[in-house]
Formats: C-alpha cells, structure tokens, sequence
C-alpha cells in the first residue's frame, strides 16, 4: 500500500518548518504564505498542522479537468499547462488546502512531493509523517477519538 | 534584487507622523551582516551621546538578520537596539516568536522610529505598507487584551503583535516589549521607550517571505545543520525547557538565592524543570522556524495563584520569582510570570528588584512604614505577586521599585550597596559568576548593556563545557596556547566567546545552538555556509568575525560616548566574598582586574581605559568613530 500524509498536533511546537521547506522546495524561496501545507498558530497555545487528505473533491468539481491524480503516489496534483486559476478547488475544499498561487495565478495544492515530502521529512518533532498507509489509518483513528474523548481526571 | 533580506529600511517619525522607506547599501550592509551590527551603526551616527533615552529625540530600531524568518535552524529572533534608561547604555533586546520573521514577511529589515506621538498610536507594517494608527483605545489595555483587540480590529489572526502593557505606558525603568502575547524583548526598559513615544504597538504581517540566492546549496547546507544539531550538547533542554536549569544549577552550588546571598536553595525540587512539566505544562512551544522548542505554555489551574494558559515561565523568571526571592511556590510564580508577561515587565530586574527590597527590609533599611504595613519576607510568594502588581501601576512602593536597583540603593545610601546586585545599572540575571565560571565574571562586567548573560553569549557554556564552538581557525585551543597564568586564560577566552556569540547577533540567530563544536553546533563556518547560500555573497567565517569584532567594538564606542570605560567594567562587591554554603561553598572572583587586563589587550583596547584604540577602528573599517 502507498504511503499518506498523517498529522499528531499534540507533537506540533508551532515552529513552520514545514512550511518554509514547502516553499523552498517548490519555489525557492522561504514563504510560508506560499506552502500548501499550513501551520494554524493561535495563541494561547494552539498548533495545528492542516494538510491536504488527497480526497479528489477537487478533481470532481474542475471545470478544465486540470486537478487528476498521480498514479504512483496517490496524490491529488495540479496540471498548470491545463489550469485557469478559476478557483472552483478552493471554495470547494472542505478542508482549506488549496490556494490559488499569488505569482503564478494558478491552483496549488500538496502533491506529496513525488513520494518524499519535504515537510514530513524535515519535522523537527515528528508531528507530520509520511507513513504506510494502513498504520498512518491507526493512527488517525486514535487521535481523532482522543480529541473527542472526555479526559478522565 | 535582494537575497535573504527584504533590502529595504523603514524610517518613522512619531512627531510629525510621517514615514519613508529607504533602500539598503549592500556594501554598508554587508560590512555590518545586519541586525544588531547594522543597528549600532545607525544608532551610533544617528544618535549623539547623551541624548535623555526617553526624550523625543531617541531613537529605536527593530532589527532582524540575514537568517531571521528562513530556515536556518535558530533564525526566530528579532532584536530592538536603542539607549536604555536604566543603564544609559547601548541596549539590544532580544525576542523570538513571530515577530522577526513577520516583520522581513513584510518587506523590512529594520524599522527605524523616532520622535513621540502626540497621542498614543500604533504602527501597522502589511505587505510593504505602513500605517501609523490611533491607539487611544488600547491604552492602558495590558498585553493580552491589546493583541485580542488588535487582532480583532486588523480582523487578521496572523499578525505579531508587539506591544507595552501597562508597565510601558507607566514608565517602569525595566518595562518590556511582549511579542505574540508571551514572548519578550525584556531587558532595559524598552518598554519605557515605547511609553515615552506615545508608542503602544508594532504589527506585523506579509506575504513576502525570503528569496533564496542558491536554493540547492541552501537547503543542503540547512539539511547539513539539521543532522549537526541531532548531536548538539544542550539537546536535553527543551524536555524540560530551560527550567530544567534549576536542579542542574542547585545540584553544582551556582542557582542564585536570596539576592545573591547563596547559591543553594533547599526546596529547589518544588520550582524544577520536572515539576512544572508534571504538573503545569500544557505543551511545548517554539519560535518562528526554530528546531529547538525551548519554550512551552503552564497554567495553574485553580487556588489564589490560578493563571489562564501563558507562555513560559523561562529559567530566568522561576530563579528570579523564585529563589532569588527566597520563593519556593511553582504557582506563585507561574502567577507572577503571567502578570509580568500582561504588563509588559522584565522578569529579571522585577525579580532582583524585589529581592533587593528584601534583603533591605531583613536589615531594616525599609520598615512596615515603608511599605504600606506589607511585610517584605523572604519566601512569601503572595508579596512577590502583589509587589509585580504594584511595580507595573507604579502604586505606593512599587513607584520605588519601578526605578531599579542601582537608583533604590543611591537613595537608601551606603548602607544599601552591599545588597544592590548589578552592573551598569542592569540587575544580574540568574547565573552566579563566583563559580567556576569566571569567564562569566567578565561578560557580567563588560557587556554593552551591563551585566547580561545573552549578550554576545553565555560564558559558562564555554567553562563548563571547554567547547571550541568551531573557533579553532581563530585560535581556540583550551587553553589558549602560551598563555599559563589563569587569569589571563580567562580574558582571552572571552574574546572567543564575545565575537562567536557577536556572530548569532548580527545575523539574527538565537544563541541556542551556537555551542558544541564542528558536528555538533551551528559554528561560524556553518553560518557561513548558510549565509552565502541564502545571500548570494560568499561569505567566510573569517568575513563573519571581522563584522563581529566591528559590531562589538561600536558597541564599545557607544558607550564610551555615554562616558563608560573601565572604571564601569567592574562587579558588585558580593562577589569577592566568597559563596557561604552549597556545593560552591568558597567560590569567589579574585583576579577581575588581571582578567579584564587580558581580555582588553586580547580585544586590541587600551588596557588603562577599557577601550579601543584609533589604529583598532581603523583597522575595522570605522574611521567615523575615530573622529
């Protein structure tokens, strides 16, 4: 099985890493307003890693057919010969993950690095991993249940 | 086109409202790296000696470095340089969190700010833009209810906030510049600075972020940074975050206790590093693109002392709400440091302030009269949280406090001295120099801003750990060769550690990581790499400490401007008698003098004066000062 993105935010220390290696990796340059992975920082004490779930909402709402998915990685990636920048994507997004580039005027969203993500693999704290499928599934199972439990004191 | 900085200066006039951006001089930039460097050059041309620090005419300008904002690993820093008005010093003030990177997001590299304000404002940099506001409205707000509001009324959640509490707008010699809500540019008054402009705040946000010059080159020379620091000696602290300090510094005799009075504190287990992460850490926070993650957020949940989440407190602020004041209560100062951090104090001076009222009132120099019948015990943790209280809204003796130790003891007289710990005006922080660490000596007695153990650097790291921190290329053998005498050894190993700490100020680095040696620090060669990459320029370690040595010798030459030579590199008088009990018991500083001789002749300076020569400045490049 391929592998996917997974998130802890108990691990995340807010620090943006990820988000500059992002940039750097696919702009060269260091700008987090130009990542697409995003880091939610708020005070007091709120970090929250937001990565794109590959789930093809986009894919299916495209009007040029321009959003297709990689056959090797899974990933959800953006064809900028056949993109218009329409922004369709974005407001369809359920998750917030998809921007339109304010240089190349274009739709920009994760495309898992071809299998390496720069992000994961430059995390500090190992609050963003790139995992085996199937053991990354796990994982989201346990914090999403931990998040919503009631904290037995 | 500009690589690494944003390439432009912004210069605001408080008085007469207006602002302009000026483009930067590569050349000039360069000879200085940025930062603090480039800082004091400002300040020194543009600022004549004895200027009042809170008059309209003071000038302050928020720096960052080449690194701030990218990714090198200890790049979250900003710095605010200015003259202090608790020392009449040079004055660099370091903070992390958001700001630094925000600040360079938004197209500057330094904001230069003059004049005063007829009313309060505040300034508002997006995206190149400069607005300078009303701020009537957020007046007399403390620093959380100023950043909601700000946050609020800009309707945008990602911008830094830096701003004074009430501390700031009341004058408190030693008041702050809070950032991000918890994070401080603390030390010497630059909180007042901002009061006496009528400044309330500096936000910040862009879109811009840092072009890279080489971007290959650049992310495998921060790659080769990340995998160095897996080996880094000070690795363990962010487990604990720098309060783990507590039980290291009592278990080797050197936590300062009592004002300075002991080093040993017998309930240190109940203000360690591991019981505020048992019972009030609530996570692990780091700047703004740094690996390291010292910091983290405490709360106490319930009781006299409760306190909504807040970041820190540090090492500095438990030793100093702490057992500098004989305090063994983790809420009371977890407390303590949440209102320092909402009225924008320095937690250091505010400690070793009321400790100073302390050790007074044990020898009856300040009776119940004094101070409103409150009596100043050691160990009370709940007058400690009042007296922060009092301190900020400058209320009955806390007006006395707000002043600082140096004017408290010039007014109770000689009687005081004994117990008025600092050094140019600036109350010591948290590390004893009596112990082995006499490096740490001569960094409390000549550091620009009085005694200081950020800047350049922390001795101790050096004595303790007798790390070449990369300096072999500049002669950094332990010791340093030819040299028998150990006085001496320790004035000129300071040169070392001044100019390699000078390096991570002038390129706006965190000092964290810049100890350890090649393979496991971020040494001068390192930042090399790292620099030019990023800049395009190809930069030496060698070109890195010729910019320092400048940096710190106009440093130097500012407050020999101000009238401060050797007779002011000197230490409180507690220092030669030796430490009464603990595992230091005897430690003491004998040889200051014969170590303030090496270190002076290392550093090229005239050995009766303290400072540098003509041939010295010209050598660096800074004929101006000459003249």
């Amino acid at each position: 099985m391929s592998k996917v993105l997974v998130v802890d935010p108990s691990l995340c220390t807010g620090c943006h890493r990820c988000e500059m290696w992002c940039s750097l990796t696919k702009y060269g340059e260091v700008n987090p307003s130009r990542s697409n992975v995003y880091v939610i920082r708020r005070e007091p004490s709120v970090d929250v890693p937001v990565v794109c779930m590959q789930c093809g909402l986009c894919i299916d709402v495209c009007p040029t057919g321009a959003l297709k998915r990689d056959g090797t990685t899974d990933a959800v990636v953006v064809d900028e010969n056949i993109c218009t920048g329409c922004g369709t994507c974005v407001k369809v997004c359920l998750y917030g993950v998809l921007r339109i580039d304010e240089e190349t005027d274009l739709a920009a969203k994760c495309d898992l690095c071809s299998g390496s993500p720069a992000c994961a693999s430059h995390c500090p704290h190992g609050a963003l991993r790139y995992e085996d499928a199937g053991k990354a599934a796990a994982r989201r199972r346990e914090i999403w249940a931990m998040a919503h439990a009631v904290r037995i004191r | 086109m500009w690589y690494g900085f944003a390439g432009k200066l912004l210069r605001v006039n408080l008085t007469s409202g207006e602002f302009k951006v000026e483009e930067l001089d590569k050349n000039e930039l360069r000879k200085y790296m940025g930062c603090t460097g480039y800082a004091a050059r400002l300040l020194y041309q543009e600022m004549p000696g004895g200027i009042d620090p809170l008059a309209p005419e003071a000038k302050v300008v928020l720096a960052t470095g080449a690194v701030t904002g990218t990714l090198c690993p200890s790049g979250g820093s900003y710095e605010v340089c200015y003259k202090s008005p608790l020392t009449g010093t040079w004055n660099q003030a370091r903070s992390g969190g958001a700001f630094g990177p925000k600040l360079k997001y938004a197209g500057f590299d330094f904001v230069v700010i003059e004049g005063k304000a007829e009313e309060p404002v505040y300034l508002y940099i997006h995206d190149g833009e400069v607005e300078i506001k009303p701020a009537k409205h957020l007046w007399g707000l403390n620093v959380e209810e100023t950043t909601d509001a700000l946050i609020r009324e800009l309707d945008d959640p990602e911008i830094s906030v830096a701003t004074i509490g009430q501390a700031g707008e009341n004058g408190v010699l030693y008041a702050a510049l809070i950032n991000d809500r918890g994070r401080a540019a603390g030390r010497g008054g630059i909180g007042a600075v901002f009061g006496s402009k009528n400044l309330k705040a500096v936000v910040v946000n862009g879109r811009g972020g840092v072009k890279v010059a080489r971007p290959k080159e650049f992310a495998e020379a921060v790659e080769k940074a990340e995998q160095w620091l897996k080996n880094y000696p000070f690795a363990s602290i962010p487990s604990l975050g720098t309060v783990g300090l507590v039980s290291l510094n009592n278990s080797l005799g050197i936590l300062p206790t009592k004002n300075f009075q002991t080093a040993y504190f017998e309930q240190a287990d109940q203000v360690s590093g591991e019981t505020l992460n048992r019972k009030y850490q609530i996570k692990r926070r780091a700047c703004y693109g740094c690996s390291f993650a010292c910091g983290r957020y405490t709360s106490v949940s319930n009781g006299k002392f409760a306190t909504p989440p807040m970041e820190g407190p540090e090492y500095e602020t438990v030793d100093m709400l702490g057992p500098i004041c004989g305090v063994a209560d983790l809420e009371a100062i977890i407390r303590g440091n949440y209102l320092c951090n909402i009225y924008g104090l320095d937690t250091i001076s505010t400690g070793m302030s009321i400790a100073f009222a302390m050790e007074c009132y044990e020898k009856g120099l300040l009776t119940d009269s004094d101070t409103e019948g409150m009596p100043l015990r050691w160990g009370d943790g709940e007058v400690v949280v009042k007296l922060v209280e009092k301190i900020a809204h400058r209320e009955g003796i806390g007006a006395l406090l707000a002043q600082g130790v140096k004017r408290m003891a010039e007014q109770f007289g000689p009687a005081a001295e004994e117990a008025a710990i600092h050094v140019k005006g600036l109350e010591l922080p948290a590390h004893e120099p009596r112990s082995e660490s006499k490096v740490l000596a001569v960094q409390y007695a000549v550091s620009p801003r009085g005694a200081c153990h950020m800047h350049p650097n922390w001795a101790s790291t050096w004595d303790f750990g007798q790390l070449d921190c990369g300096m072999k290329e500049f002669g950094l053998p332990w010791p340093p060769a030819g040299i028998q005498d150990e006085s001496s050894q320790k004035g000129v190993v300071y040169r070392y550690v001044a100019l390699q700490g000078e390096i991570s100020e002038i390129l706006g680095a965190c000092i964290f990581y810049s100890w350890g040696t090649e393979g496991s620090c971020i040494t001068p060669q390192l930042y090399a790499e790292i620099v030019s990459a990023l800049t395009g320029w190809d930069v030496t370690a060698a070109e890195l400490m010729t910019a320092a040595e400048r940096s710190w010798n106009l440093k130097r030459c500012f407050n020999a401007r101000e009238g401060f030579t050797r007779k002011d590199d000197k230490l409180p008088r507690r220092f030669v008698q030796a430490i009464p009990n603990g595992p230091s018991t005897g430690a003491r500083v004998e040889n200051l003098d014969a170590m303030l001789d090496a270190y002076y002749e290392a550093m090229g300076w005239d050995r009766q004066t303290g400072l540098p020569v003509p041939e010295k400045l010209r050598e660096l490049g800074l004929e101006f000062v000459v003249n």
